[in-house]
């Protein structure tokens, strides 16, 4: 019974499961770039604004720049390590 | 030409125009009648020149200082504003940020004090706070605004911040969306816990929704009117024209043209023959472009407007006896 289990839950559940965690992780790095697009030079209307933001996106970012491989975070933006 | 003040019988008023045409002293001359009619008038300037000061003979500071009876001015210092609120965002973020993190923050939001901008939009700030901080305070609240282009933009940050915000927001919730389906299928295993309020989603809407309300106040013809000051010469007709058309396009209501420095009848000699000639072209161009609304010509003054005795004899001039209501 627990074999069958496994079974399921390797083949239909796992595949919907990281589908599902690769696009989280892909809208919220999306949400990174709104949000932060002036520091990759793209101007950002409202940056005055999004001030207080910073703290918990610069933990999103330091998050992303490891899931990227990078084990420091590219040149230019925050340095989060 | 006197025309009657009913542009002046709203909430906020602003005075705009090129720089140099007597913004600052038909702001002041309105605000002045306002005051002398009854009404809690508030005058605000933003000009770094501190005109205001020197016209009404009274040092004036970033809070309202009484000149006369129920008539106040205040100087609102772009730079100052930002600031203060630099250091208003570094005082509440402060708690609630990982030591770790906060040496690096605050360097990013001293980066950001100091991009293009940072002073317009603590400006916009300041302007928003004072329309709904003031209302209980004042019955009405005059802007003597920088020279055009400048107002322009900034008038057009609600509009242009809403749709921005409103994408981000769109995007944050797509993503707690997709947060809680990840939590459904992985359990503890998930991380973050997402069941909570979302700080950064609520303090978003906080800002759309200041937005729309500084927005609805500045397209609201019963409670906002913008009055452009110009003179009858070829450049600031130009401008007001042309920023006359991108208010328009904005929603913002025009409410009135002033034209100061129309010469006086009475003045003679062949030299101001030709100059008067020249100049009634451009009224006629005047009278051609803002046809629409109500203008008001203004006569060349012998001395410089200085003081509130000359700015009531100047508001008679071109706004009428005061009715008191």
């Amino acid at each position: 019974m627990r074999a069958a289990r496994d079974i399921y839950e390797g083949v239909y559940i796992a595949p919907y499961r990281s589908a599902i965690h690769r696009e989280y992780l892909r809208q919220r790095d999306l949400f990174l770039l709104l949000g932060f697009s002036d520091l990759l030079g793209v101007p950002n209307p409202i940056a005055f604004y999004t001030l207080e933001l910073y703290p918990e996106l610069l933990e999103q970012f330091h998050e992303w720049h490891l899931r990227m491989g990078m084990e420091q975070p590219p040149e230019g933006g925050f340095r989060c390590c | 030409m006197l025309l009657n003040a009913e542009f002046l019988n709203r909430f906020v008023v602003f005075f705009g125009g090129k720089g140099g045409v007597g913004k600052t002293t038909m702001a002041s001359a309105a605000a002045l009648r306002s005051a002398d009619a009854g009404q809690r008038t508030l005058l605000v300037s933003t000009d770094p020149a501190h005109s205001t000061s020197d016209i009404l003979e009274t040092e004036l500071g970033s809070e309202p200082t009484p000149i006369a009876e129920k008539f106040w001015a205040m100087e609102i210092d772009p730079e100052r504003e930002a600031d203060l609120y630099i250091q208003g965002v570094k005082d509440r973020i402060g708690e609630s940020t990982a030591p770790r993190l906060l040496a690096e923050v605050e360097r990013q939001i001293d980066i950001a004090r100091a991009s293009p901008g940072a002073e317009e939009a603590a400006l916009f700030e300041r302007f928003t706070r004072l329309f709904e901080d003031a209302e209980s305070e004042f019955d009405r609240i005059i802007f003597d605004t920088a020279p055009t282009g400048q107002t322009l933009r900034l008038l057009s940050l609600p509009e242009l911040m809403s749709a921005w915000i409103g994408g981000l927001i769109g995007q944050r919730k797509k993503v707690n969306t997709l947060g809680r389906m990840w939590r459904n299928v992985a359990g503890s295993a998930a991380g973050d816990d997402l069941s909570g309020k979302d700080p950064v989603l609520e303090a978003l809407e906080e800002r759309r929704e200041r937005f729309g309300r500084a927005r609805r106040t500045l397209t609201d013809s019963a409670r906002a009117s913008f009055v452009f000051v110009v003179t009858a010469e070829r450049l600031p007709i130009w401008e007001t024209e042309k920023a006359v058309g991108s208010l328009t396009k904005y929603g913002i209501p025009v409410g009135a043209v002033v034209v100061n420095r129309v010469l006086p009848p009475e003045t003679g000699g062949e030299f101001l023959e030709s100059r008067r000639q020249q100049e009634a072209d451009y009224l006629k161009r005047i009278d051609r472009a803002f046809g629409p609304f109500p203008i008001c010509h203004v006569p060349l003054m012998e001395k410089d407007v200085v003081g509130v005795d000359a700015l009531r004899r100047l508001a008679l001039s071109y706004l009428g006896a005061t009715e008191r209501r």
